[in-house]
């Protein structure tokens, strides 16, 4: 009884020390969530908020891929050809013999696959992270092109439907995600995943399969961003083989504005997924207030670095008081 | 043996082996290839590769990565043609002009990491998107066609049967060989890569090499950015993008490792002319897109596994 208590006891500190950074980024969310109920009251219906949170789900789909490999030590610039080939394997697979079934294994399967091999070149051969990414970026995008050449394919509608009609479908999914997510964490893997990040020699030597979780980080990175794929592919109706490329530099984005290092091991998932809504609110934001593109960019770097540069400013202000 | 065995511990040598190599099997089997005019050619592209990557080497041998030099190529190359004065015949003062704003770019850049402590990966990122949308207010998307003579020079003109390009590039590899290997401040550069913690110790300004560094990223980024706009004549949006991946994939092929503190200018020069060759047999080959970028990836990645590959730990 008393061990159980004690242990709840470091839980909590443990996440509320892990909360603490986050206390900003969650006022910023708070503040941003609400100008935009305001100015838009629609989100508050079930249409408005289903809207909303399918525009987000790739990207938040997307952001854990990333932080995935981040807190990981690692890091990927595959994510945008990989959700373009999810998108483009949906589109071609769903009117085969399987049906929408066999679709969705295939999208798994190739995501999972990719994401595997890419870990197993990563973590044996010894080859940097960002290059081996950047060279499979290059492969995943051609095998996109072959497979359909040009903007197409079929997606049947009442999977287009379910998943981004009128009902809040994809913000259930991402809470499924983000269940999955904590119960793997609670898996020694799981948690080697972290520890090989944060200190790769010393969780070796505390037995923890160092190459091993690399491999698992890439291949459920891999499976993310095909899955995302899948739902950019239901959204639009259809496949598009480089639909996917503003993702890759998005989902570093809003995993570093959701506060997670470069290093590995530093961040948390729930700061990142934060991250990707901020960024998504803010896309949003700018977009329904009619800012031409043009004004998205130049904003979305100001704010970036901005929302990297603050706590940090603010951190070196505190510690010379 | 032992001559074989100090090629494979030399990653600058091994990547040259490699190119000649290449230009050898190349040069025998492809018609055309060993043509004196198809590898002026190849070293004409490679040089403008050769060029941002110079700057892409110093940033990495420091432990950063320069991801804004594409942009930086797009911006030089666009508005090179706007802000040359009229009244100014050789067209050298638009030149100066375009250099420094690309040198303030990039000292931005090193200010953002060096101030605000923003990671170099993200902050070069962030000021990419940023002129990306900049670029669309200023140039409005249209192609501009450039009238600077001393561009055109640059771009067109062979002196002695070779590339002024080339040449250019030859000068950049001597001043950048010998700030790396031949100065302090090169030294200070490996330091800060090898151990920033330890060179700050020691006495070296962490800031102020941050933004010297990155401000000579800039630099040789609108350096390579006239000189695309002299070989197209052309300045428009987009420009500078292939440049950026293959700036990185240069500098990983010569054998630098990406994490920093080890590492030559000696090997991104075969690296970039390696690169370029890939390139153009993937192009000799007559293959669709996606077959094309599915050879670039994959080559690139066994030309990694064996010359990029981090030492083991």
């Amino acid at each position: 009884m008393s061990a159980v208590s004690s242990s709840g006891w470091l839980y909590g500190a443990i996440q509320r020390r892990r909360n603490r950074g986050l206390g900003g980024l969650y006022l910023v969310v708070a503040a941003f969530l609400i100008l935009y109920a305001v100015l838009f009251p629609g989100i508050l219906s079930v249409g408005g908020f289903s809207k909303f949170t399918q525009n987000w789900f790739p990207l938040a789909l997307v952001t854990m891929a990333q932080a995935l490999l981040m807190l990981n030590g690692g890091i990927t610039l595959a994510i945008g050809p990989l959700v373009s080939l999810g998108a483009v394997i949906a589109a071609t697979t769903m009117e085969g013999v399987f049906g929408v079934p066999g679709g969705i294994v295939a999208v798994a399967f190739t995501g999972l696959a990719i994401g595997a091999v890419i870990g197993a070149i990563v973590a044996h051969l010894r080859l940097p992270a960002i290059i081996v990414t950047l060279a499979g970026s290059f492969i995943i995008t051609g095998v996109a092109l072959i497979l359909l050449p040009r903007p197409g394919g079929f997606i049947p509608d009442w999977l287009s439907n379910m998943l981004a009609g009128h009902t809040p479908v994809a913000f259930l999914l991402l809470v499924v995600v983000l269940l999955a997510w904590k119960a793997f964490l609670a898996t020694p893997l799981g948690l080697g995943i972290y520890a090989a990040g944060d200190n790769p020699v010393g969780a070796f030597r505390s037995g923890v399969p160092v190459e091993r979780a690399k491999i698992v980080a890439f291949a459920l990175s891999g499976l993310l961003a095909a899955l995302a794929g899948l739902f950019v592919a239901a959204q639009t109706g259809s496949g598009d083989p480089v639909i996917g490329t503003p993702f890759t530099l998005n989902s570093i984005a809003a995993a570093v504005l959701g506060g997670v290092g470069f290093l590995g091991g530093k961040g948390t998932m729930r700061g990142a997924i934060c991250g990707s809504l901020l960024l998504s609110v803010m896309i949003n934001v700018m977009f329904f207030l009619g800012f031409p593109p043009v004004a998205q960019y130049i904003a979305q770097g100001l704010i970036i670095v901005g929302a990297v540069a603050v706590p940090e400013l603010l951190k070196s202000w505190r510690a010379k008081r | 043996m032992n001559a074989v065995k100090s090629i494979f511990r030399n990653p600058p040598l091994l990547t040259f082996v490699l190119v000649a190599l290449v230009w050898l099997v190349a040069g025998l089997t492809l018609p055309g290839f060993g043509a004196y005019g198809h590898l002026r050619y190849l070293l004409e592209l490679a040089a403008v590769i050769g060029i941002v990557a110079a700057g892409q080497t110093l940033v990495i041998l420091m432990g950063g990565i320069d991801l804004s030099v594409g942009a930086v190529i797009t911006v030089t190359a666009i508005l090179l043609p706007l802000i040359s004065p009229i009244w100014d015949p050789t067209g050298l003062v638009g030149i100066a002009l375009a250099l420094a704003i690309a040198t303030g770019i990039g000292f931005l850049n090193g200010a953002g990491a060096a101030y605000l402590r923003v990671p170099p990966i993200i902050m070069t990122l962030a000021m990419a998107t940023f002129l990306q949308g900049l670029l669309v207010v200023v140039a409005g998307g249209s192609a501009v066609t450039v009238s600077n003579p001393a561009v055109i020079l640059l771009g067109q003109a062979r002196p002695f049967g070779v590339p002024s390009g080339v040449l250019l590039w030859l000068v950049v590899s001597a001043v950048v060989l010998a700030l790396i290997h031949r100065m302090p401040i090169g030294a200070r550069f490996l330091a800060i890569g090898a151990n920033p913690l330890a060179a700050r110790l020691s006495g070296v300004s962490l800031t102020r090499n941050t933004l010297i560094l990155y401000a000579l990223s800039g630099f040789f980024a609108g350096l390579a950015g006239i000189l695309v706009l002299g070989m197209n004549r052309q300045g428009y949006v987009g420009i500078g993008d292939p440049y950026l991946l293959t700036s990185i994939a240069a500098v990983v092929l010569g054998g630098s490792s990406i994490l920093g503190g080890r590492g030559t200018y000696a090997g991104t020069i075969p690296g970039a002319i390696l690169l370029v060759t890939t390139t153009a047999l993937i192009t000799v080959v007559n293959a669709s897109p996606g077959w094309r970028s599915i050879m670039f990836g994959t080559l690139i990645l066994a030309l990694l596994l064996i010359s990029g590959r981090e030492a083991r730990r």
